[in-house]
């Protein structure tokens, strides 16, 4: 039992915190802001019956922005000596002066609502009581049964984790609020086929609670699906198709949007959505929210890292850009209001989803007389500026509404632009398996690149 | 592009005071064997100390100003503990004495039983051999040396031409003092130094966009960016990138002759071989290599080296994170597979020799096999006979990044290409992503130029969370075919 040892629980970080925004105001800033992440980590990988890796470990990290006359300079540390902070905060006020005076530099100015952390559902006191017995145990029988599959001829091991994090921030506005969070997860990754002909997926649950997590019988029969599906690929001939994206792929199509309608990629001119706000950039089909006040889900949180209040943001709506997505900085640059996106100097996604149709993968399938099911991509290949996608490309071949065989070897390659304008069809299958997600969506056309 | 300096330099490691280790973290040498004892308590075989402190600058300017600086600093302390094929790992950044002692036996928790290993006396050791060169150490350098580099380049992009609309150039540096401590009796310390300036251009025609990238860097000083690249080359090279994708067309779709320019196209020789030559890969036999040691796997052309030890380069080191001398290794011998990365952990089970490439991207990860310098080396052909050979083809200009699977699946991204017809560049072609499985291609190259070199020394490889710098090279050269992901 390790009840005792999560992260410091009563000590005061939230007075550590001001007491340091203090200190910087006393070396001369006008504005200061602190962070403070106080986190613990328990993680063990499992292979072929054994534990491999078992890591323990708590460790924290303070940040620190420090503005004079308008300019900023940060600091960081993992060293949480009282020496090293205030030297930190002194260097850092020193060294703001060298930085150019930027107008719309500056704290958020204090919001008069807070969010009840507690009303968020972020913390599950249970995480802390599971025994590493359990844990081992969760992911020993995870990988177990995935092996009794007798077409799964290798594993790349199974995994449980946990976390809990403490976050706690202070400003010279006047902001002071810290919460706690928990998040457990489970995963095992495979191979099938043989040495030269291998293929390999994996599948995972992660939440915030541990009694939400699915089994180890859940986990392994996604995996062992996912993988053994792909077994003796083609390659085809390159053609324009419709492409359908499994909710594991509209989920990185959601991101790069996000790449795209943030804040800061539009200041500086580097997202094809740029100039398009309040013009349709989709069709009727796609309405897209950021939502940091859904309880529970994995991108909740009761403010950002401005110390602005977490909402909800409706970003497309049936095909409309209704807003981009913004730190308190982006929206000075671009004379917005903070949606509560921000995450160190950049901005980040809180809870970023496709709002789901009515159809089945399954009709979106039948309804397909010839296409691509894209199941695993390889490869970066965004381009925000542009909206450019090119990506290595793992399918399953579908005539007349029928999955007939696995392909591999293959690109796939559109434009972000083009392809919201041709969402054909939206799924009703949306999972809040990670903060970035979506549900299945069927694009009318993209270039498939075999032979 | 070269990046190493006059061997008049001095490097920062034999500047550096002759502290005994643990000494400059607060922890005396009895304290440190008497934590690995402690590590050792529960029946490990082995148990081993890394401690790291860094310190890092960072400035960045955007939208004509200098935007924003900031420093930060990790300390820390990681303890792992070998037994069998087993791990166990714990680390804290908090060097009080209970903290670490928790973090030794937390590791020692991954056996069950009674000490089976004594601890060695610690015999302190010097690297061999001093890999880094610096004349203007950049942690000693003050901010505003490092605002004028940065602005320098800034102002060459901008001014560049009239299509550019944004920039963004950054600066960084960083000092890492590490510190290994094993049961074995091992004391080795490294102060590893890294320098990195790089600039993206955005241009924009008739509500077009496409941006440019490029940069320089390694383990040197300030002096690199006067004398191997200046940021005015920095600043207009990614500016003429995005005035030249401007005009760029799409690429094409399906399988072509590929022909890969010298330097960047290393990112090939990374993902379709250097990963799956990581020895963690093939002990655990889930990459396509593991039973193809001593055997042909590709085309006489191929010989493949990775090498930590090229001075002033990013992805060297005087000893890995394991406290072992790294040494040049043959992966490849013309198409025949030689050897594997190793760590600690894989060389002990494989039963072969270590190589020096366990790393770990700072003291809270165990190392793992990971690449240094990859490289491909030269051939007998000029770049001209190559390009002439292609009558129609795809050629790789620049690239951005890549992604393999242990299938031997990989992708690379090309930010620039250019087609080939009867033998000559013609129009610029932007981004694409090619695909191929490694033991066809690596079959499927047909000519290697005699151009040997490296790409831009601002490379990160990312494996299992872990980010450690490297970097690639390679000469130009010929792939019968490939899959272009362009569009048709």
């Amino acid at each position: 039992m390790r009840a005792a040892a999560g992260p410091v629980r009563d000590e005061n970080l939230t007075g550590l915190a001001e007491k340091l925004v203090s200190f910087a105001r006393k070396c001369g800033a006008d504005e200061a802001e602190v962070s403070l992440i106080d986190g613990l980590e328990f993680d063990v990988d499992i292979r072929k019956g054994k534990v491999e890796h078992l890591v323990e470990a708590g460790s924290r990290v303070c940040g620190i922005r420090v503005i004079k006359g308008r300019r900023t300079a940060y600091a960081s540390s993992s060293d949480l000596a009282p020496e090293t902070l205030c030297r930190l905060v002194r260097n850092a006020a020193k060294r703001a002066e060298l930085a150019s005076a930027d107008e719309f530099a500056g704290l958020a100015p204090l919001s008069k609502k807070t969010i009840d952390p507690g009303a968020l559902d972020l913390f599950d006191p249970s995480i802390a009581e599971i025994d590493s017995k359990t844990k081992i145990r969760l992911a020993l029988e995870t990988e177990r049964i995935a092996l009794g599959d007798k077409r799964i001829t290798n594993s790349y091991g199974a995994n449980f984790g946990t976390n809990e994090v403490r976050s706690v921030l202070a400003n010279s506005n006047g902001f002071a609020g810290e919460y706690r969070q928990t998040y457990c997860e489970l995963s095992v990754g495979l191979q099938a086929g043989e040495t030269d002909d291998k293929v390999e997926d994996s599948w995972f649950s992660a939440k915030r609670r541990f009694r939400d997590l699915a089994p180890p019988e859940e986990v392994a029969r996604r995996a062992v699906e996912r993988t053994v599906r792909q077994l003796n690929p083609r390659k085809i001939r390159t053609r324009n198709v419709p492409v359908i994206f499994e909710p594991t792929q509209t989920s990185w199509l959601l991101a790069f949007l996000f790449g795209c309608v943030s804040g800061t990629a539009v200041y500086q001119k580097a997202s094809f959505l740029a100039e398009k706000l309040g013009q349709r950039i989709g069709n009727a089909n796609v309405t897209v929210f950021d939502d940091g006040l859904l309880p529970g889900k994995l991108g909740t949180r009761p403010f950002d890292s401005d110390g602005v209040p977490s909402q909800r943001t409706a970003v497309v709506e049936k095909g409309v850009l209704k807003n981009f997505l913004c730190n308190t900085y982006a929206a000075r640059k671009l004379r917005l209001e903070s949606t509560g996106n921000a995450d160190g100097s950049g901005v980040s996604p809180n809870n970023f989803y496709l709002e789901p149709g009515t159809a089945t993968a399954r009709e979106i399938i039948g309804a397909t007389k010839e296409g691509l099911l894209l199941i695993r991509t390889l490869g970066h290949g965004l381009n925000p500026v542009s909206g450019d996608i090119s990506r290595g490309a793992f399918g399953l071949w579908i005539e007349n509404g029928e999955v007939t065989f696995p392909v591999s070897e293959i690109t796939i390659s559109g434009n972000l632009g083009r392809i919201l304008n041709g969402i054909e069809a939206v799924g009703s299958d949306l999972e809040f398996f990670s903060p970035v997600t979506g549900p299945t969506v069927k694009v009318a056309e993209m270039t498939v690149a075999g032979e | 592009m070269d990046g190493v300096v006059s061997p008049k330099s001095v490097s920062l490691s034999l500047m550096s005071p002759p502290l005994p280790l643990g000494e400059r973290f607060g922890l005396d040498a009895a304290d440190l064997r008497k934590v690995l004892e402690l590590a050792l308590s529960s029946g490990g075989d082995f148990a081993e100390i890394y401690l790291e402190r860094r310190g890092y600058d960072f400035v960045n300017m955007e939208e004509d100003i200098i935007k924003e600086t900031a420093e930060s600093v990790s300390l820390g302390l990681g303890v792992r503990v070998l037994r069998g094929g087993q791990t166990g790992f714990g680390y804290t950044n908090d060097l009080a004495p209970d903290k670490v002692r928790k973090a030794a036996l937390t590791a020692a928790a991954i056996a069950r039983g009674k000490a089976r290993t004594r601890s060695a006396r610690i015999r302190p050791r010097r690297s061999a051999a001093d890999v880094y060169r610096v004349r203007q150490p950049a942690d000693r350098a003050g901010l505003g040396k490092k605002i004028a580099l940065v602005r320098e380049a800034y102002e060459a992009a901008r001014r560049f031409d009239r299509q550019i609309v944004k920039v963004k150039a950054t600066f960084q540096d960083s000092r890492s003092d590490i510190a290994v401590l094993n049961s074995e009796g091992l004391s080795v310390r490294d102060i590893r130094p890294m320098v990195k300036l790089v600039c993206l251009a955005i241009s924009e025609k008739g509500g077009q966009r496409e941006f440019g990238f490029w940069g320089g860097g390694g383990r040197v000083g300030l002096e690199y960016f006067r004398d191997v690249l200046t940021p005015r080359t920095i600043g207009e090279q990614a500016a003429h990138e995005a005035v030249l994708l401007i005009e760029a067309v799409d690429a094409p779709a399906g399988e072509m002759p590929i022909v890969l320019a010298p330097g960047h196209s290393g990112v090939l020789i990374h993902e379709a071989v250097g990963h799956l030559l990581e020895a963690d890969f093939n002990r655990k036999k889930t990459s396509i290599f593991w039973n193809k040691l001593g055997r042909t796997v590709g085309s006489e052309l191929v010989t493949i080296y990775d090498d930590p030890t090229i001075p002033a380069y990013r992805g060297s080191y005087n000893v890995d994170d394991e406290g072992t001398r790294p040494r040049k290794t043959l992966l490849i011998e013309k198409g025949r597979v030689c050897g594997f990365l190793q760590d600690r952990l894989s060389a002990g089970l494989m039963k072969q020799a270590l190589t020096g490439h366990g790393r770990r991207q700072d003291f809270s990860y165990a190392p793992i096999p990971r690449m240094a310098n990859t490289y491909i080396e030269r051939g007998e052909h000029s770049p001209e006979e190559i390009l002439a050979s292609v009558d129609r083809g795809f050629y790789v200009a620049s690239l951005s990044g890549g992604q393999v699977e242990d299938s031997g699946k990989f992708t690379f991204s090309v930010s620039l290409g250019y087609l080939i017809e009867g033998g000559r560049l013609t129009a610029p072609v932007k981004q694409a992503t090619l695909i191929g499985t490694n033991i066809d291609v690596l079959k499927r190259i047909e000519m290697a130029g005699s151009d040997l070199e490296f790409g831009l020394q601002t490379g990160t490889c990312s494996k299992e969370g872990q980010d450690v710098p490297v970097s690639d090279g390679c000469p130009t050269l010929k792939i019968s075919k490939m899959t272009v992901g362009g569009r048709t």
